[in-house]
């Protein structure tokens, strides 16, 4: 036990000077509490190391003028996107700028995709972007095939269809729940899940997963369209729209939710081409970009469908396209269910398929924008390089442009309503 | 700060001028290595022990900690078609310090492995883990990956796994049963500090 | 198709056309210029970077960045493939014409090591700052040893030969007190299989 001198006196820092403070904390190895204004902060402030800004955005972001403050939000937070960090510079409760940290969930997809076959691959991209499955397994599905120099029979085109437009629903579905969970609604989120939890099922019905569906194969689907499926759908038919319309009845013209969704976040349709936003997001500003359209896959070709887009470039436009993209979707599948064509499901393929050497794009319509898949083949079992582009990695980057001049409360609507997924965003 | 659990010392550290007074004395743990009262003593905490353990059981506050895909079930799970509020599990903390479970839902990588373990050491005792997910019990299907910790028993200690890629929330409402069997049965083991050993093992990207 | 390349002009090499992509190979010094030809010329609009990529094709090899472009004017995509050479690997970043590359090519400086001048914020987006590999390069190894591996807890577990098999030998470690009024209450010696937790059903 160390014996203190009761004749020693520690000053109170209150009485220290500030000059005196500095050089007390310098000698005892720390940074100086308050930094003069435009130097960088440093470790104390926000956990970032304590190291030389790597580079010259870092400095910017890192340095602080007078009144301003770095706060963390994330990575766990309550907001359910998963796992990001914010790097927030405020000053009061307005934002100067934000700084996100990705990567809390980089698993190495890519990597391990080099040593798959390619069948195997298409299970290796399911937990990307985990609420949209079935997109996440077309794009490389629509690249293989080109490289194989297949192609799924029709039937198998309309199942994919489909499916897909199933997922978008419930992808969408949980979007609006998201939105207003991250604004402190909890009734939408409940009702998105009891959505999401019906077509769940009757995908589960078809192919065996809950989640991440292992659906998808190179020529085609894995399983027909059995009788659960069938009468889940049509069950789920009867009753979608009154639920929809009973979900966004609570949502829209809710007076806190207007308030808070409506010019926040406005993104410019040369903005948001600039930074790569694409999907429902790009569209919400007006640029009629849909893939469906602009690249048609699948049989999207034969069906009829018109491109929505909103005016605004605001979070409520966003998630008015978004529902209006879920009524579409509804007219999409009725139109697939009724054109459904007979026949085999799956193109004959070997069980490990080796493609030429070549390379091949193959690009989705994700319900968070342009999902694309890059693959490269060198004639061996396994891709050569396998390379996903995933929409809400791009579409982060609007975050830093739209929030500087907002509260901080704004952020996660705002987040929340380009709907990031952090499985696509840190791959 | 170290505990001496040889046979012979009392995990109890009574201050010096205490032991002059009659008042204060050992009760005579040093039989009982995990501590707890002995003998007769025993009857009236073990009955009142007994429904403690049933309070906590029955409403285990869960800290939202969802990573990734299973982050998704386990909102599933606690939302109205599978509904996990009949066990008291419905108030997903967001803070640490107000949490009792921290269900590890989603794969665990490298980065966050720091974040998690410090919410995992500000979760106040009595506290419990579930890792949830083949992700979270053994790296899954990520085994081979440069970036994902193969197991979150790698860094904190386990009560409950819940396989399953991602587990069906039936599965995870099963694995939440066994963790109120695992709570029952404490049968009046928290009166006195009790020491699960090492609260991890170490870690190479570990600050400390 | 062609005559939309012949129009930039810019000694290109390696045209290749399938059927709904147009690909062709450029020098790195090069790729830039002719991103912004391709995006400002009023024929060729192409606005919309879809992708880039980073694609490693060896260990003496060269490097490539590989942009995918998007036009309202011409059907499919465009295929832009840069050559970089990979002992100093180095290429202009294209920033300044689409914003959203910023990310595209902070991942491609954290996962294969390509340097991009011209870029504001090149630093590693996924991986944490201070590590110090190119994982998606091909000379990247991954270790065999959990205990090399950056997340290293050695779980020993998962090597039988640290097994320790008299374990289930031994009299257990810990003892609970008997309890007379409890009859189902565990006895001095706790014995696999007895527990609650292993006798009871799922209610």
């Amino acid at each position: 036990m160390t014996r203190i001198d009761p004749e020693t006196r520690i000053p109170d820092p209150i009485e220290l000077d500030r000059a005196e403070e500095d050089r007390l904390r310098s000698v005892a190895g720390l940074l100086p509490l308050r930094t003069e204004s435009g130097e960088y902060a440093g470790f104390e402030q926000v956990g970032i190391p304590d190291r030389p800004p790597q580079t010259d955005r870092e400095r910017d972001v890192y340095s602080l003028g007078e009144g301003e403050m770095l706060v963390n939000m994330g990575p766990q937070h309550p907001s359910t996107h998963g796992v990001m960090r914010l790097v927030v510079k405020v000053r009061g409760e307005i934002i100067v700028d934000i700084d996100p940290v990705l990567g809390y969930l980089h698993r190495g997809i890519e990597k391990l995709c080099e040593n798959a076959t390619y069948t195997t691959v298409l299970t290796y991209v399911d937990p990307m972007d985990y609420l949209s499955t079935m997109h996440n397994e077309h794009a490389p599905a629509i690249a293989f095939e080109k490289l194989y120099g297949i192609r799924a029979p029709r039937r198998a085109e309309y199942i994919r269809a489909l499916v897909v437009e199933l997922n978008r629903i419930f992808s969408h579905g949980l979007m609006m729940g998201f939105l207003a969970l991250d604004m402190g609604g909890i009734t939408p989120i409940l009702y998105a899940f009891i959505n999401r939890d019906e077509i769940v099922d009757m995908l589960s019905a078809i192919s065996g997963q809950r989640m991440l569906f292992n659906f998808f194969r190179v020529g085609g689907v894995n399983f027909d369209m059995n009788d659960e499926f069938l009468s889940r759908l049509g069950t789920w038919r009867g009753r979608v729209l009154k639920n929809i319309e009973m979900n966004e009845g609570l949502i829209t013209g809710n007076e806190i939710f207007r308030s808070r969704t409506i010019n926040m976040g406005t993104l410019s349709g040369q903005d948001a081409i600039s930074l790569g936003v694409t999907g429902p997001n790009l569209r919400a500003s007006g640029v009629p970009f849909d893939v469906r359209k602009a690249k048609p896959y699948s049989i999207y070709n034969e069906l009829e469908f018109e491109i929505i887009t909103q005016s605004g470039g605001d979070s409520y436009s966003r998630y008015l396209q978004r529902i209006a993209e879920i009524k579409q979707s509804i007219h999409l599948i009725d139109q697939i269910i009724d054109k459904m064509p007979h026949g085999p499901v799956q193109a004959q393929v070997p069980g490990i398929i080796r493609p030429k050497p070549g390379r091949a794009y193959g690009a989705v319509e994700s319900p968070r924008g342009l999902y694309s898949v890059y693959a490269i083949s060198d004639g061996g079992p396994n891709p050569y390089r396998f390379r996903m582009r995933d929409p809400s990695f791009i579409s982060l980057q609007a975050l830093p442009k739209l929030m500087p001049g907002r509260l901080v409360a704004d952020t996660m609507a705002v987040m929340a309503s380009f709907d990031p997924v952090m499985g696509g965003v840190d791959k | 700060m170290a505990i001496d659990r040889s046979a012979g010392s009392s995990p109890i550290v009574i201050p010096d001028q205490a032991r002059e007074d009659g008042l204060l004395r050992e009760f005579g743990m040093e039989e009982h290595p995990q501590g707890g009262f002995h003998g007769l003593l025993e009857v009236i905490p073990t009955k009142a022990d007994y429904i403690l353990d049933l309070i906590r059981a029955n409403s285990l506050w869960p800290l939202l900690s969802g990573l990734s895909c299973c982050a998704i079930e386990m909102m599933s799970t606690a939302t109205s078609v599978n509904d996990i509020d009949r066990f008291g599990m419905f108030p997903f903390r967001a803070s640490p310090r107000q949490a009792d479970v921290l269900i590890v839902a989603g794969t665990l990588t490298t980065k966050m492995a720091g974040p998690l373990v410090r919410l995992w050491e500000q979760m106040p005792e009595p506290k419990w883990c579930v890792a949830m997910g083949t992700c979270t019990t053994s790296g899954g299907r990520f085994k081979r990956s440069y970036s994902v910790v193969q197991g979150v028993d790698r860094v904190m200690p386990v009560d409950v796994y819940v396989p399953g890629c991602p587990p069906r929330p039936e599965g995870l409402i099963y694995g939440m049963m066994k963790l109120h069997e695992l709570v029952k049965q404490r049968r009046g083991q928290w009166a006195t500090y009790v020491d699960r050993g090492p609260q991890r093992t170490r870690w190479e990207g570990d600050v400390r | 198709m062609r005559l939309l390349t012949e129009r930039t002009d810019i000694g290109l090499r390696d045209l290749w056309t399938d059927e709904d992509t147009v690909e062709f190979q450029v020098d790195a010094p090069r790729a830039h210029d002719v991103l912004r030809t391709l995006r400002d010329d009023p024929d060729l609009a192409f606005f919309m970077l879809a992708d880039a990529a980073a694609v490693d094709y060896g260990i003496g090899q060269r490097f490539e960045v590989v942009y995918h472009l998007f036009s309202w004017k011409h059907p499919g995509w465009l295929r832009i493939r840069a050559h970089v050479d990979r002992a100093e690997p180095r290429i202009a970043s294209i920033t300044d014409l689409w914003e959203g590359a910023m990310f595209h090519e902070r991942e491609m400086y954290d996962m294969m090591g390509i340097v991009f001048d011209g870029n504001r914020d090149l630093r590693r987006i996924y991986m944490s700052p201070d590590y110090r590999s190119f994982p998606q390069r091909r000379d990247f190894v991954l270790p065999d040893d959990a205990a090399d591996s950056s997340a290293a807890g050695v779980n020993p577990l998962e090597r039988p030969e640290t097994w320790d098999l008299t374990l289930f030998n031994r009299a257990p470690a810990v003892t609970f007190p008997t309890s007379e009024l409890r009859d189902d209450a565990p006895g001095e010696a706790v014995e696999d299989g007895t527990t609650l937790a292993d006798t009871s059903r799922p209610r």
